[in-house]
């Protein structure tokens, strides 16, 4: 008879294992390969997938690259800018989002381009009217990341920054206003 | 008050520097036994200090009390992160190494003065880190746990950490001396199960070490000037691998912890030690891959990449957390039905002691661990459910499953159980003894839940100091949230209230308790003995009780799983 201070009694790697315990062990593997399988599976046949092109970049290269396509772009009243084409850049910079606030069209499948100027930012994003439909994505200063996106719901979406990025970090928000077309 | 402390270290050894343990039968030498007091000492200081700053941080974040403001905020939240997840962790861990190496093996530990060394350097990087963490100013930012570059962190907490990594590493060394003593000319074939555990979390954290001192080096270098840009996605994959991996050591220390505790106060036993050192050796390959979870958000990684690492390689790891799951709770079944001790389905369980605070606080912790820390674990480390986990405040929820729930709950039994069988001191009061493993997971138990469905739900971020009430600047803020807070603030600040208890009683047992005769076993031993005596073989032992828990563990698991991927899949298109 063994406890955890002694050195096991014989061929102990012999010793037969309680069947519940062999029972346990089937049930846990098979749970362990089909939470993998369903992960991977839906990578294919999902529709929320954090997956996009990315590209290394220099910080000031993608401040450049947002502020070129702020001029192309047109503006509402309010100054909301409306992307001229299927692209949407932001960019994040201690403590605001460049590029926001936008207007988008519900339905339609943008590609939305983030990237840093300084130093990294959480790209956190929700709908007003529904507080659990929220998504996170993690901004990097040397990288563009192009994520497509299709909002299926118009409303506004608010942005905060939920990745620590210096004091002034609490008020870092931004805006989307999606509007049926 | 010398003479107190002294008197701490002192025990009746023979001749050779050995005595013989009336609870657990061991032979124990003087080195090992002050050693393991030293860091285990130090262990609950940095619990104080990380700890004192939970207060400050829970009672800010309660935004219905707001108590410091955002630029405080930052630099508390880094302290309560260095002490607790770290320090606390990282001194406890080399005691246990000790315990688990020299202590079960009854040897001397060799090389005391490089024990020594490691200690003294461990707290050098530790005050450092204190110190450069608390006079943070002017253009620097607070690191809080990540240090993330390019964030200009001072550049004494890199070094500072590095210096506390460098420690760890030399206050390791003497156990992997013991380990090599032992294979060299020590009797048995085979190590004992505990110190296996122990030596298999002592590889995991080499591993982490050497990440470690690699992500800060990476920092340190670039601060100094000696390099002019630095990648924050290749700071940000190296750094993962001690700040994850870290908490891989945890959860290692703990379970090995787990076998030891239920073995000498509840009388379990090994059911299959193939069984149980097989999940070890895949924790070895597979945990620390775990740390690919950080970066499943993360622009620049590939699909594959992250698919493989952060399911641990199709699982292995998790697969063996539900081994452990089984094993240990079925040990404990299987060891008392032995002696006879309750019948029926969970007579075993119910007739344990529930009064002794050593083992309440590790049944707590195992099951707080796997139902609230391990599946959170999982969900989160889903390529797809992370976009609605990461960097929200369920994610905190997450680690304080894991690290107040579980680690903490454990090493404050093995706290409990050090002051009785090394320190020889009994409990100032044996009935708050009794209650701070009831006490303390109760209210944190409350408030870890919270923290999870206010993430969950509300989407309400970690590393904030205000979101419920206002964000500074616009007119949204997430206020539905501030009912769920209240309640996390109530429960946090009781679970606070908790740890309070549990150093008064800790500390005051240490100075003040009565000393324990020789012989005196302070009721710690199992009914019937460690050891049952024949019965049946162990792998006949009907384990149908524990069967059961697992079959509920099961259920949970299942039934979370599912809501988290229901919630997942209302949300619009995204992705490529």
């Amino acid at each position: 008879m063994s406890g955890p201070f002694d050195e096991p009694e014989g061929n102990w790697w012999d010793e037969p294992v309680n069947r519940r315990e062999a029972t346990w062990l089937g049930i846990a593997g098979v749970w362990s390969l089909a939470i993998f399988g369903w992960m991977s599976g839906f990578t294919r046949f999902g529709d929320q997938n954090p997956v996009g092109e990315t590209y290394a970049v220099e910080p000031a290269e993608y401040r450049q690259t947002v502020q070129e396509y702020k001029e192309e772009a047109e503006q509402t009243d309010e100054g909301h800018i409306i992307p001229p084409g299927d692209s949407v850049y932001i960019g994040g910079q201690r403590f605001n989002w460049d590029g926001l606030p936008v207007v988008l069209e519900a339905g339609r499948e943008y590609d939305i381009h983030m990237g840093a100027y300084d130093v990294q930012h959480g790209f956190s994003i929700r709908p007003e009217h529904s507080l659990s439909q929220q998504i996170n994505l993690q901004i990097l200063p040397d990288t563009e990341w192009v994520v497509p996106m299709t909002f299926e719901d118009s409303g506004t979406y608010h942005v905060i920054c939920n990745e620590f990025c210096g004091r002034g970090h609490n008020g870092m928000h931004g805006t989307l206003y999606v509007e049926e077309p | 008050m010398l003479s107190t402390i002294t008197q701490l270290f002192d025990n009746d050894y023979d001749e050779e520097g050995f005595r013989t343990c009336s609870v657990t039968g061991l032979e124990i030498h003087r080195s090992a036994e002050n050693h393991v007091k030293l860091f285990g000492l130090t262990a609950v200081v940095a619990l104080v200090v990380g700890g004192s700053f939970a207060i400050t941080v829970a009672l800010t974040r309660w935004e219905f009390i707001g108590l410091i403001g955002e630029a405080d905020y930052y630099r508390h939240l880094s302290m309560h992160a260095w002490n607790i997840l770290v320090f606390w962790m990282v001194f406890m861990e080399i005691a246990i190494l000790y315990v688990g190496g020299a202590m079960v093996l009854g040897r001397r530990l060799p090389l005391t003065k490089l024990a020594k060394a490691g200690w003294i350097t461990m707290v050098a990087g530790a005050l450092g880190v204190n110190y450069f963490i608390w006079t943070t100013s002017g253009a620097e930012e607070a690191p809080l746990l990540t240090a993330y570059v390019p964030l200009n962190i001072p550049t004494g907490f890199f070094a500072s950490a590095i210096v506390f990594l460098l420690g760890a590493t030399i206050a390791a060394l003497p156990f992997f001396a013991t380990i090599w003593k032992e294979k060299r000319w020590g009797t048995r074939e085979t190590l004992p199960l505990v110190t296996f555990g122990a030596f298999v979390t002592s590889i995991i954290a080499v591993q982490a070490i050497l990440g470690g001192i690699t992500a800060f080096s990476y920092g340190l270098i670039w601060k100094l000037g000696i390099i002019e840009t630095i990648n924050s996605g290749v700071y940000r994959t190296l750094f993962w691998t001690i700040g994850h991996g870290s908490q891989q050591i945890n959860l290692l220390a703990m379970i090995t912890v787990w076998y030891f505790l239920t073995h000498v106060v509840g009388g379990a036993v090994v059911v299959s030690e193939k069984v149980s050192r097989s999940a070890f050796i895949l924790y070895l390959f597979f945990i620390n891959l775990g740390a690919a979870h950080h970066l499943m958000v993360d622009p620049g990684l590939g699909v594959g990449w992250k698919l493989f690492n952060t399911s641990y390689a199709f699982y292995g790891a998790a697969f063996a957390s539900m081994v452990h799951a089984f094993a240990i709770p079925a040990g404990l079944e299987a060891g008392r039905r032995q002696r006879g001790l309750g019948g029926g389905l969970f007579g075993w369980l119910t007739s344990a002691p529930w009064r002794n605070p050593v083992f309440s606080a590790t049944i707590f912790s195992i099951i707080l661990f796997g139902f609230v820390g391990g599946i959170t674990g999982v969900l989160m480390g889903q390529l797809q459910l992370n976009m609605t986990w990461h960097n929200t405040f369920a994610t905190v929820g997450h680690f304080h499953g894991t690290v107040a729930l579980g680690t903490t709950l454990a090493f404050m039994g093995l706290v409990f159980f050090v002051i009785q069988t090394m320190f020889r001191r009994d409990f100032l009061s044996g009935t708050l003894a009794l209650l701070v493993p009831y006490f303390y997971a109760g209210a944190m138990g409350i408030a870890t839940l919270a923290m999870i469905y206010l993430g969950i739900l509300y989407g309400v971020p970690r590393r904030t100091s205000s979101v419920v009430r206002e964000i500074p600047g616009t007119d949204f803020s997430i206020s539905a949230a501030a009912p769920l807070m209240s309640l996390f603030g109530v429960f946090a600040v009781l679970a606070i209230l908790g740890g309070v208890l549990f150093v008064l009683v800790a500390v005051g047992s240490l100075l003040f308790g009565d000393r324990l005769d020789e012989g005196d076993d302070a009721g710690l031993r199992p009914d019937g003995g460690l050891q049952p005596d024949g019965g049946e073989p162990v792998h006949a032992v009907d384990m149908r009780g524990t069967f059961g828990m697992c079959l509920i563990f099961m259920a949970t698991f299942v039934v979370l799983y599912v809501l988290n991927w229901f919630l997942l899949v209302q949300l619009w298109s995204i992705g490529a």
